[in-house]
């Protein structure tokens, strides 16, 4: 049995590090809590589910297509709110806040149109036979979600260390100041992260079906939360922190399940407020020291 | 060093991330002394006020306040025992009026009610008193940043590069007022760029490079040293 | 005032809600309009009051109006061996409250807690029913609140607590023990919602847990208080009862196109009127309680 949590507890791991991936670099980057997360990862489900049921379209295909609308949706709205909230007096809370009402927005919309009702895709889209690794059987969703998951998280890294507007981004995320004053624009980076952090939970959406068992609409502020967990734990702002964060989370919610599955749910928030109370730097953060 | 100094600060080290701000700042302050505190952008002088004042704790090293160690002591505790600061951009309390500003400091740090208006007057802003501490202009602000500082009678007040934005006529009235704080027996750890500024509220300065003290001495002979010099034109 | 219209208004029910509200909407005024922190977890404080004053009747066999201080008592002990979260700044202190507030929740409802808190299957309290007595409770728990944030906004420690919101580290220059007025603002915010919760609890006698620890108290209470305005004695008033109205007239029957308004206001808050409803009144130079 233990062999059997671990290696499912590594393809959920790398699951949660999709669905974390983008929440952070839009930290990484603007330094801004993404409450509306959740929300597009679900609206992701949501497309991916109209477009099975409508066209019997596996969710493997919908992925390029959400990406470039969520990408775009993301530019837009970095541009619509962004700048004025950086004049403001307190940009960290008060985005905070439009994100949360961005998010509430977002959720009566998916209400009004889809009902409140779960839905699901089954898991049978990709083939009912089960994979085996390493002597374990597994449903061949959890696996083409884990690797999807892989390859997008590799995408990421390709893209922060092997492209110019990567190096850019980078260069923004770790001082703003600083990469303005050497020309970049900083804007132009930063709506693309954003739309970049969108289309990373569109596509961790399209395949939260199979992993998260059923989508609904308002299934985001527990995903915000779990992703928020996730990078924390992982180190704020570091991508692969994020993928570390990721798989302590789901080797943890794996152990707890198979041990300890009435306590499962609370594994998110106690680790969430140990990291944040013990190393609030997280796992791979330097330790500052203040008053 | 001597016994009977303020403030004695001994290999003061701080490190963030993996730069290191400090790196065995060693200096002395006597009561009612002034003393400069420069050098080139980067060399940590901001850094060494805020781990003095408390708004950071030192990775390594001592201060020591009238003798007695202060490092880990937060910024209230610091703050009543006599030792406060201004700040490069000041930072009074937007929403509350001027009066408010310094009333509450006056309250918190147990200072006789009287000291307001006496600090209002002494940094010309009684006619603002009724005033948001927003409204007012930068220089106005400095002023009131100090003023909140001084309420709460402090024997050692770290000053960051007040001079900064001032114009000529507003720096002179700014060193006469520095001075008049001094005379009174408070010790001052000047921060600053502007040399001319300096040279009119002080004699003695500490060159700060890379983090540590490359030269203590009086401000004309450290003009001339080679290494000061060094320091500042080069890279 | 509220303790008149009951014989006026029928909808009791709704009185006492709106009232619920307004505590609870002072309470953050309380905590985010004098600190700045903005506890999206606060309706842990709630249930915990709920909780611990029906335990108290319950398990402790005491009357109602003892038990909603053991409430207050337990919200305020949680509020405590929260305060550590205290030190996290802004975004990150909403979401790890919010986060305790689930562990809270998760502990509560667990069933192999079954024999102490009943777990799932809810609190029933209906042999100390009494919904006079808890309404005028309730009536004493708003006073309360109110003459809480008069005093913060006319004395020195309200003073301290809004320079901490603007300033902490020049705060600390001016002598102000931070962490200790921090805590303290953080404590009596805490106990207002215990109060609220058992208050509520000793009204409904029969709840579960989820609806008392529902996100959505805590989002209706933050709302309501930043629409008003913050650090005002009337802000969260106003706030409440115009959206809390709101509410009760299309949203009970269509939630959805509630939260779709709600999310607008807040939207179109944040980048149009960050500091509430009451800012535009001292725009035009009217100075609010």
């Amino acid at each position: 049995m233990i062999a059997y949590t671990l290696l499912a507890g590594l393809l959920f791991g790398l699951y949660f590090s999709l669905v974390a991936t983008g929440l952070n670099l839009v930290f990484g980057v603007m330094r801004l809590i993404n409450l509306a997360h959740g929300d597009f990862l679900m609206l992701g489900a949501f497309l991916a589910y109209g477009l099975y049921t409508a066209a019997g379209v596996n969710p493997l295909y919908t992925i390029p297509a959400e990406i470039a609308a969520f990408m775009l949706a993301g530019i837009a709205l970095y541009y619509a709110v962004v700048p004025r909230l950086l004049s403001s007096r307190d940009p960290e809370m008060l985005s905070f806040i439009l994100l949360f009402g961005v998010s509430q927005i977002i959720e009566a919309l998916a209400v009004i149109a889809f009902g409140n009702d779960q839905r699901a895709i089954p898991a049978t889209v990709f083939g009912s036979r089960p994979v085996f690794l390493f002597g374990q059987s597994f449903p061949a969703a959890w696996v083409v979600s884990a690797a999807v998951s892989a390859i997008a998280l590799l995408a990421v890294y390709v893209y922060l260390y092997h492209s110019r507007l990567g190096y850019a981004t980078r260069a923004v995320m770790a001082s703003r100041d600083e990469a303005a004053s050497t020309g970049i624009n900083v804007h132009r980076v930063s709506a693309v992260a954003l739309g970049a952090g969108l289309a990373l939970a569109a596509t961790a959406g399209a395949f939260s079906a199979f992993m998260l068992g059923s989508i609904e609409p308002d299934m985001g502020i527990g995903i915000t939360t779990v992703s928020f967990a996730v990078i924390v734990i992982g180190s704020l702002g570091n991508p692969l922190g994020t993928v570390l964060g990721g798989l302590v989370y789901g080797l943890g919610l794996m152990f707890m399940e198979t041990y300890f599955p009435s306590w499962a749910d609370l594994l998110p928030y106690v680790l969430l407020i140990l990291i944040l109370l013990v190393r609030p730097s997280g796992l791979l953060g330097k330790r500052v020291r203040l008053a | 060093m001597s016994p009977s100094a303020l403030l004695r600060v001994e290999r003061l080290s701080k490190r963030f991330g993996a730069f290191q701000a400090l790196d065995g700042l060693s200096l002395e302050i006597a009561p009612g002394e002034i003393l400069g505190l420069v050098g080139p952008n980067g060399s940590g002088k901001t850094t060494a006020i805020n781990v003095i004042s408390g708004v950071y704790l030192a990775d390594t090293g001592t201060i020591r306040f009238d003798g007695r160690p202060i490092d880990g002591l937060p910024v209230y505790r610091r703050a009543r025992m006599g030792i406060n600061r201004t700040f490069q951009v000041p930072k009074p309390f937007r929403g509350l009026t001027v009066a408010e500003n310094l009333e509450i400091a006056a309250v918190y740090s147990h200072a006789d009610r009287g000291q307001v208006g006496k600090c209002l007057k002494f940094l010309d802003l009684d006619s603002l008193a009724g005033r948001e501490a927003a409204s007012l202009n930068s220089a106005q602000q400095k002023r009131l940043d100090l003023a909140r500082a001084l309420v709460c009678r402090p024997r050692l007040l770290l000053v960051d590069e007040l001079g900064a934005g001032l114009n000529p006529a507003e720096l002179q009235s700014m060193a006469q007022t520095l001075a008049t704080i001094a005379s009174s027996g408070v010790a001052l750890l000047v921060v600053e760029h502007l040399l001319g500024f300096l040279r009119a509220v002080t004699s003695r300065v500490v060159v700060m490079d890379a983090g540590r003290e490359i030269f203590e001495g009086p401000l004309d002979v450290a003009a001339r040293d080679p290494q000061v010099i060094d320091v500042f034109l080069g890279g | 005032m509220f303790a008149a219209l009951p014989f006026v208004y029928g909808n009791h029910a709704l009185l006492f809600n709106m009232m619920m509200y307004l505590v609870l909407a002072q309470g953050i005024n309380v905590l985010f309009g004098f600190t700045g922190y903005l506890p999206f977890g606060y309706v842990g404080f709630f249930g915990t009051g709920a909780y611990g004053a029906s335990l108290a009747i319950l398990l402790l066999h005491l009357p109602p109006l003892p038990a909603l201080l053991v409430g207050a008592a337990a919200a305020a002990l949680v509020g405590l061996i929260l305060a550590p979260l205290l030190r996290l700044s802004g975004a990150y202190f909403a979401i790890a409250s919010l986060a305790a507030s689930e562990i809270v929740y998760y502990i509560v409802s667990n069933p192999h807690l079954t024999p102490i808190t009943q777990g799932p299957y809810g609190i029933s309290l209906v042999q100390a029913y009494n919904a006079g007595a808890s309404y005028a409770v309730m009536v004493a728990v708003l006073a309360l609140a109110l003459g809480a944030v008069v005093y913060l906004r006319n004395s020195h420690l309200g003073l301290a607590l809004q320079a901490i919101r603007e300033e902490p580290i020049s705060a600390g220059f001016a002598g102000i023990n931070v962490v200790r007025e921090r805590t303290r603002a953080w404590l009596l915010s805490a106990a207002l919602a215990g109060l609220a919760g058992g208050a509520y609890a000793w009204h409904v006698s029969v709840f579960y847990p989820k609806p008392v620890f529902d996100l959505n108290i805590s989002v209706f209470a933050i709302v309501f208080t930043l629409f008003g305005g913050v650090a005002t004695l009337l802000g969260p008033i106003v706030g409440t009862l115009l959206l809390y109205g709101l509410y009760n007239w299309i949203g009970i029957s269509q939630p959805e196109y509630f939260q779709l308004v709600f999310g607008i206001v807040i939207v179109v808050l944040v980048l149009f009127l960050p500091n509430g409803l009451v800012s535009l009144l001292r725009r035009i130079k009217i100075d609010v309680p």
